[in-house]
């Protein structure tokens, strides 16, 4: 038997750590449990290995285009397992500083899969060992898993998801990416970056679809011009193994006219959403939200002294709201009043270009009946993006037409994924379209592109007197 | 040492004033130019501001009091300093110095009365001086603050307003912008962000919260009961709960009115300058009617009823912020003329608030003309103690039966509410017939 702690956090991913640490940092007697390894998807499976192999592509594809300015280099080689000891020395080290975080919050860390007890106590469940410990609160931060969806045939070859993918062996000649989320488009750069022939298929009539609508046209149009092939409106119906080397899959494709093509790709990645991690609480007979926790904006589930944060309550499943949740969960399970807000929620795909966007996209200010304004600012009219060749993509300011409120925020380019925290500065200290208008910038950045676009909107809204 | 707050002598004619409301409690921090208390002599009423900064240390009046003018009604100072149990009286009974300090306070309240009447040409805003004071020190042009008080006279707590929106960085940018577009006032929202910064969700709900109040009306604006509403909402609740009133209706034919206005109408006007108007006839037809008959003209004070001497009528004006009475005094003493030119020089004072004390008192009977709008007979509610009082209606060509023939005539409604605790039925009857007799002839009123 184990002390009793203050606070017991399932789950050592960003939501989950940052909310152990939080509650230790405040005197509590934290435990975390983690079934693998601290740090979660996002760190292991997610975020952080897919952004090693995207810096990789990034540098592949500058050293290409910096032949046109007079650059020479040899031809290049790709090691992937050098690429893959890079990405793997970059998970040890921000594992290892976790590891170190809690050591330094006095946070017992188990590892083994925790799964809440009826009488609120936590079994622990390791290789070789069963114990439970007790705790007053419990955080459960269990994460989510690729969803692999019922596809005629799909077991019968290899296929890969995000939790297998980062392994790979070898550079496929060729890979089917079934689905056109920010998984999907994100592993399209990095195949076409290291010469892969490569097809998305995506359910929706254009890719990331919960992107404006302009961010998923320029991301089309580029990863056309890197060239993978983009199959909109398209569903597979079937995949069948070829008896070939190398493991070829033959999928049937049907289109948006009902027609069905065949596709050959060497590898396959089902990259088509992510369902919750919920065995921690088959035993607690929680109010679910579809297949995730309900829980309230205090992050309580409706069990008393069991909250739910992150992905296993569903919304944006995105490793910065989970530890913005899991600091709300850790404070009201102190007794420190706390809710989550979800105004300014940044929303980042580290494709080449990058897209970075936060508030609502204009279709959903179209949706939400408000009457607003918008403009696009080109990145071709930037000095800093010219001068470095990076001149693809915009800044789009959607405000509302009484104060100029800002709305939505959304950049498409280099590094925009970087900027995007000025829009929701701006956002979130509510500064208005004037303001963002009048504040200066260095010169040359990027930056100066969404200075210029707020200018001309809030110049535009002036001259027309709508502005309040 | 602790200040007095007193009874400001606001005209030369006041003795007392009625204390409306507090605007502080004992304890409360009070700073110079805040508004301390609400006073009312008759129907003016004003808001007394504080001369010096501190804490209300006591109050020796609660309000509806009446308090004769100079009397200690307060007394503002430091905190636990002692001061006498119950009002010591007058004020200046004291030290010298103290008195001259309380007399040029004096002045200064007098001073901004005829502030309010009077358009400075230097800087024709109406504000008090200590509102002009702040303003001054912060470089704010007084025109650019709209005034809280009557006639849109600028108060301190609207200087400060302004600066508070003009300086404080406690707000977010659009929850400015949103609060300025709505009129709401930043300083009373509770801000959610950081250091209780007031966000756009904050005032939304702020808004949200006044219009709640009737979800039917879209309001935007709040209004403490005070002041002369106060007074009228008062009044108007005593007379209906005390005086069991019955109205009585009757049509006039005004055709020969209409006549002798025509014919008068000249002559009065070279004389007065205003036109002889209807309401001015009415009168005049009232006080007739009132001399004939002296049991409607009494007032029920405790348990007499008090026959009056003189027949002073009262006539109900509107203005903005509510309604007064100014009186005509002694009217059957007069003729149409003084009449005509004594009703339109009190109506046009009462929407200037220029009404003198005198010019408010004494009324035995009210008239209250309601002809000028699409209105025919109503209830009017008794001036009490007064035993009636008259409502006419509109005049309106109406198909009327002249010796078995069907004539067109304007025929005005008249109604008469009257106390049924001081008269009966069938002489205030009596009373309406012989008023209607007199307007349908009311050549006699020359006899």
């Amino acid at each position: 038997m184990t002390a009793p702690y203050d606070i017991t956090v399932i789950g050592g991913g960003p939501g989950g750590y940052v909310a152990a640490l939080h509650a230790a940092e405040q005197g509590k007697r934290v435990a975390l449990i983690e079934a693998k390894y601290l740090g979660g998807t996002c760190l292991n499976w997610g975020c952080i290995p897919s952004k090693t192999y995207l810096k990789q592509a990034e540098i592949i594809e500058m050293i290409k285009k910096a032949r046109d300015w007079g650059i020479e280099t040899g031809e290049i080689k790709l090691s992937i397992d050098k690429m893959k000891r890079r990405k793997d020395e970059v998970i040890h080290r921000l594992r290892n500083g976790i590891s170190y975080l809690l050591k330094q919050g006095k946070i017992d860390v188990f590892y083994g899969y925790g799964t809440i007890e009826k009488n609120h106590s936590i079994t622990i469940k390791t290789k070789d060992d069963v114990h439970t410990i007790e705790s007053e609160k419990i955080i459960v931060a269990t994460g989510s898993r690729p969803v692999v969806p019922s596809i005629q045939g799909l077991e019968q070859v290899d296929y890969d998801t995000s939790d297998t993918i980062f392994d790979m062996k070898n550079i496929p000649s060729s890979i089917a990416i079934i689905g056109g989320g920010v998984i999907g488009v994100e592993f399209a750069c990095i195949f076409a970056s290291l010469g892969t022939e490569v097809t998305v298929v995506e359910m929706a009539d254009r890719i990331i679809p919960n992107e404006d609508a302009d961010a998923s046209k320029t991301l089309t149009k580029e990863l056309e011009n890197k060239g993978v092939s983009i199959l909109t409106g398209s569903t597979v119906k079937k995949v069948t193994k070829v008896t070939k080397e190398n493991n070829y899959s033959i999928l049937s494709v049907m289109d948006g006219n009902g027609e069905t093509h065949s596709l050959e790709a060497q590898s396959l990645l089902v990259s088509v959403g992510r369902k919750p991690n919920t065995s921690a609480v088959e035993k607690l007979e929680l109010e679910k939200n579809g297949p995730f926790i309900h829980v309230n904006e205090k992050m309580e589930t409706t069990n008393k002294g069991i909250y739910a944060i992150g992905d296993v309550i569903g919304g944006y499943q995105l490793a910065h709201v989970a530890s913005a949740e899991g600091i709300v969960a850790a404070n009201n399970a102190m007794n420190v009043d706390d809710q989550f807000d979800d105004k300014v929620i940044p929303r980042c795909i580290y494709t080449l270009p990058e897209v970075a966007s936060v508030g609502m996209t204009e279709e959903e200010v179209v949706n939400a009946g408000i009457s607003y304004r918008t403009e696009r600012f080109e990145l071709h009219a930037n000095g800093k993006a010219l001068s470095a060749g990076e001149a693809v993509g915009f800044s789009k300011i959607i405000c509302d037409e009484t104060y100029g409120e800002i709305l939505g925020v959304t950049l498409v380019g280099a590094h925009v994924t970087e900027l995007i925290s000025e829009a929701s500065a701006f956002m979130s200290l509510e500064g208005t379209i004037e303001e963002a208008a009048k504040m200066i910038h260095p010169h040359p950045t990027v930056s100066e592109a969404f200075q210029e676009n707020a200018s001309s909107l809030f110049q535009k809204l002036k001259n027309q007197g709508v502005l309040v | 040492m602790a200040n007095e707050v007193f009874m400001p002598k606001l005209s030369s004619t006041m003795e007392t004033g009625t204390l409306l409301q507090w605007f502080k409690e004992e304890g409360d921090s009070v700073e110079t130019g805040e508004p301390l208390f609400e006073i009312m002599t008759d129907k003016i009423n004003i808001e007394v501001e504080a001369y010096d900064d501190g804490v209300l240390l006591k109050k020796y009046y609660d309000i509806d009091d009446e308090i004769p003018v100079n009397q200690i009604i307060a007394y503002v100072g430091q905190q636990d300093e002692v001061v006498p149990d119950t009002s010591p009286g007058i004020s200046g009974n004291e030290i010298n110095e103290e008195k001259e300090l309380n007399e040029s306070a004096v002045e200064e309240t007098s001073v901004r009365i005829e502030e309010q009447s009077k358009v400075e040409p230097s800087e024709d805003v109406r504000a008090t001086p200590a509102a002009r004071r702040v303003a001054r020190s912060n470089n704010i042009l007084l025109n650019e603050i709209s005034g809280s008080g009557p006639k849109g006279r600028v108060h301190v707590k609207d200087v400060n307003q302004v600066l508070i929106q003009r300086n404080d960085s406690r707000a977010t940018p659009l929850a400015k912008k949103v609060s300025k577009a709505h009129q709401v006032s930043l300083e009373s929202i509770n801000g959610s962000g950081v250091n209780g910064k007031v966000m756009k969700n904050d005032v939304a709900k702020s808004i949200d919260r006044v219009s709640r109040v009737d979800p039917s009306i879209q309001t935007s604006q709040k209004r403490k009961l005070s002041g002369m509403r106060k007074v009228i909402a008062d009044r108007m609740q005593e007379s209906v709960n005390t005086a069991p009133h019955v109205t009585l209706t009757s049509e006039i034919d005004m055709k020969k009115v209409q006549e002798l206005r025509k014919n008068l109408m000249k002559v009065v006007e070279s004389h007065t300058g205003n036109r002889l108007s209807y309401t001015d006839i009415i009168i005049k037809a009232t006080g007739e009617a009132l001399s004939r008959h002296p049991a409607m003209n009494a007032s029920l004070n405790d348990d007499e009823i008090v026959l009056n001497n003189s027949i002073n009528v009262g006539l109900a004006v509107s203005l903005d912020e509510g309604l007064i009475v100014p009186v005509i005094q002694d009217v059957p003493s007069k003729g149409l003329r003084e009449i005509n030119d004594h009703a339109k020089r009190l109506a046009k004072n009462a929407r200037n608030q220029k009404l003198q004390e005198d010019q408010l008192k004494g009324a035995t009977f009210t008239v209250s003309n309601l002809g000028m709008y699409a209105v025919d007979a109503f209830t009017p509610i008794i001036n009490l103690p007064q035993t009636a009082i008259l409502g006419t209606g509109r005049i309106q060509e109406k198909p009327v039966v002249v010796d078995q023939e069907i004539e067109v005539r304007p025929t005005m409604a008249v109604s008469l509410s009257f106390d049924h605790r001081a008269i009966d039925g069938a002489p205030a009857a009596a009373f309406l017939t012989e008023l209607k007799q007199i307007l349908e002839n009311p050549y006699e009123l020359l006899a």
